[in-house]
């Protein structure tokens, strides 16, 4: 029950988007791109979303559209797009043929080191800076992936309709904060934190939103236990984490 | 002299230990999670005993009880009467193969009580009548889909959940349209655009939702909806489970001047035992037989002897009066109260089911910090739901609690000096 535009959505601006995090968190993903020439990359999906990735001074900003770029990657649709992250398809630039080296290079180190913290080995999660550059990516690239799937995904929209208009913050106590901002229904994922939060849940440890995201522990159960403060318009936070559901079936 | 501060450490300790062996802890909405307990530690989560309108937490606490189980306490906890019926019952029969003949006797109740009744089939839950509503409607109609409105809950069916939820499917709710109450015209339109496939309109009597505040029905809105279901072969389908009894003890479609086609009705009805009950009207009676639709306490005589017994309690006394009178004197003072300190507190919906919202801010978050500070001083109360009077509520009681709300005002502004 996911479907490919969906999931390309969540691809780009939430899975290459934590590239921005990874840049800011792990010194190995900087170092990869300093004393490189600035350089962007510009992605471009039909049917479905486009982006451009900006690498610059060891770190990485996205934006959304690509008319700007210097590198080109078109893709014919969602499903082809997808295949790109799941390593199915080898995507061929439009423009920018000579930045060649950096897309074979510097960009896969980049997306294996991405992958690496995504997906991490449980051996690597024993490193406590590894944990915690893991545990933080994920709380961001959940955070977009909620607005993506709040927006394109036909049960997320409907969670997405019955939500009032206000920001809602996701924390975890003492280490990140992130917020949805709902406006007519539309979200949008910020990657930091809220001046004026409607709703709030927060996380009361790295180690519970660790568990949480890896689905090991419940919400629900942990709000019993005092584990996840919850409060504020309950019902904006009650649809957030039926969209919640829905993230680890796209990110599986 | 500053009043006592409920802790609540042993319900914490008792919550870790039924965590291991209880989904949640504690499911549903009688669950932390579920419930709103904004903070945890500001409610009891588990109660030793109970009496008239109190229960004692685990920790010792006493509180005035103005969920009533979310209901079911319309007497008083362990009224006398309701459990002196059940008591000589229980020495009789309770569950057996062929049935006691208190379910005569009780369905000769409900057809003598409730309006529009002219048949009543018995269950054990809110949900199980509602389902068995919307069955009903589906078998003599043969049409397919129910007209819902907005906001609203009639148990935890699957066909009665929507498509976000865990556990329910597309294809499960694939025949629900949607309506926004008190809009007649929407209504309309939905039926004109659906013309033919409609087997039901199911609603509450009015929109007593969570988290929003509660609204009557508009001057003839009930009216022009029952000429609108009788015109188009609609069955109208009232959900009295939360209202029944506490605003006309003939069924709150009688209330508001009209007869349900079906009618559901549970908290109320027996003080805390349980039986639920679905009446309707003749012409439905032969598509209700043909259900293939049982269960294996449905028939069980205890919860029949205690529903009669509560039913001529409640008719006795005049229960709807009692919960007018009573909820419109608390209401009152918690308003004051809360205009003493500077605050501007809403009170929505019925009375006898009055609905409590802060307005001073957007997010709740003031609301719910003023519901803790209440809890804590023994008064309960949820942040989102709206609450229940019960005829044992006292006049002593009231004043005790417009006391705490005061008190839990005044504990609000403290910690707020931003709010001057």
């Amino acid at each position: 029950m996911t479907d490919s535009r969906t999931l390309a959505y969540i691809n780009l601006y939430a899975v290459l988007g934590s590239l921005e995090n990874l840049c800011e968190l792990a010194p190995e993903a900087s170092s990869l791109l300093t004393n490189k020439k600035p350089i962007s990359i510009g992605f471009e999906v039909k049917g479905g979303p486009s982006a451009t990735i900006t690498f610059k001074n060891g770190r990485c900003r996205m934006e959304q559209g690509c008319t700007k770029c210097d590198v080109k990657l078109p893709f014919s649709s969602c499903e082809k797009f997808n295949g790109l992250i799941d390593g199915t398809v080898t995507p061929i630039p439009s423009k920018g043929f000579h930045h060649i080296g950096f897309l074979l290079n510097s960009f896969t180190k980049l997306t294996d080191l991405l992958a690496k913290y995504m997906r991490p080995d449980p051996e690597d999660l024993k490193d406590p800076d590894f944990f915690r550059i893991s545990t933080l990516l994920l709380l961001n690239t959940i955070t977009v992936a909620i607005a993506q799937i709040g927006n394109n995904d036909e049960i997320g929209k409907f969670s997405a309709k019955n939500m009032v208009d206000g920001e809602i913050s996701f924390s975890i106590k003492g280490a990140a904060s992130t917020t949805i901002r709902v406006k007519d229904h539309r979200l949008l994922g910020i990657k930091k934190a809220s001046d004026n939060p409607r709703a709030i849940m927060e996380f009361s440890s790295i180690e519970l939103a660790r568990d949480l995201f890896d689905g090991n522990v419940n919400a629900i159960a942990c709000v019993g236990s005092g584990d996840i403060v919850m409060k504020g318009m309950i019902s904006m936070l009650d649809n957030l984490n039926r969209i919640l559901d829905r993230v680890a079936l796209y990110l599986a | 002299m500053s009043m006592k501060i409920n802790t609540h450490n042993r319900s914490a300790e008792l919550f870790q230990r039924a965590a291991k062996v209880i989904p949640s802890g504690l499911y549903g909405h009688q669950g932390p999670a579920e419930g709103c307990c904004i903070p945890v530690s500001a409610f009891p989560l588990f109660s030793e005993r109970a009496e008239g309108s109190y229960f004692w937490d685990v920790d010792g606490n006493r509180y005035i009880d103005y969920m009533c189980a979310y209901g079911p306490n319309v007497l008083g906890y362990n009224d006398p009467d309701v459990d002196r019926a059940v008591m000589e019952q229980m020495k009789i029969e309770n569950c057996v193969t062929a049935p006691s003949t208190k379910i005569i006797e009780f369905a000769e109740l409900m057809v003598d009580t409730v309006a529009s009744a002219d048949w009543a089939f018995f269950a054990k839950n809110g949900g199980d009548t509602t389902t068995a509503a919307i069955m009903t409607a589906r078998a003599a109609t043969h049409k397919k889909k129910i007209i819902f409105v907005k906001g609203y809950y009639h148990g935890v069916a699957p066909w009665c959940q929507k498509i976000d939820y865990p556990g329910v499917i597309p294809e499960d709710v694939a025949n629900n349209l949607y309506v926004e109450w008190n809009d007649f015209e929407d209504l309309e339109r939905i039926v004109a655009e659906n013309e033919g496939e409609i087997a039901a309109f199911i609603s509450t009597p009015y929109m007593h939702g969570n988290f929003l505040d509660n609204v009557l029905p508009a001057e003839g809105y009930w009216q022009k909806v029952r000429k609108l279901c009788t015109e188009k072969g609609i069955v109208l389908i009232v959900d009295d489970v939360r209202c029944g009894f506490r605003l006309d003890l003939a069924g709150s479609d009688h209330f508001y001047g009209i007869e349900a086609d079906l009618i559901c009705f549970c908290k109320a009805l027996a003080n805390g035992w349980n039986v639920s009950a679905l009446c309707g009207k003749d012409w439905l009676k032969s598509s209700i037989s043909g259900l293939t639709y049982t269960g294996s306490y449905w028939m069980s005589a205890v919860p029949f002897a205690a529903a009669i017994a509560c039913i001529e309690k409640m008719k006795k006394i005049d229960l709807p009066k009692i919960c007018l009178e009573k909820g419109l004197m608390l209401t009152d003072g918690l308003k004051a109260a809360a205009a003493n300190n500077g605050f501007n507190l809403n009170v929505s919906g019925e009375p006898a089911l009055f609905y409590l919202m802060l307005k001073d801010d957007d997010s709740l978050m003031l609301h719910q910090e003023w519901i803790a500070e209440v809890v804590k001083r023994g008064v309960y109360m949820t942040n989102h739901h709206n609450h229940f009077i019960n005829a044992s509520l006292s006049d002593e009681d009231i004043k005790f609690t417009i006391e705490v709300a005061e008190d839990a005002f005044k504990a609000v502004r403290k910690n707020h000096p931003e709010l001057g």
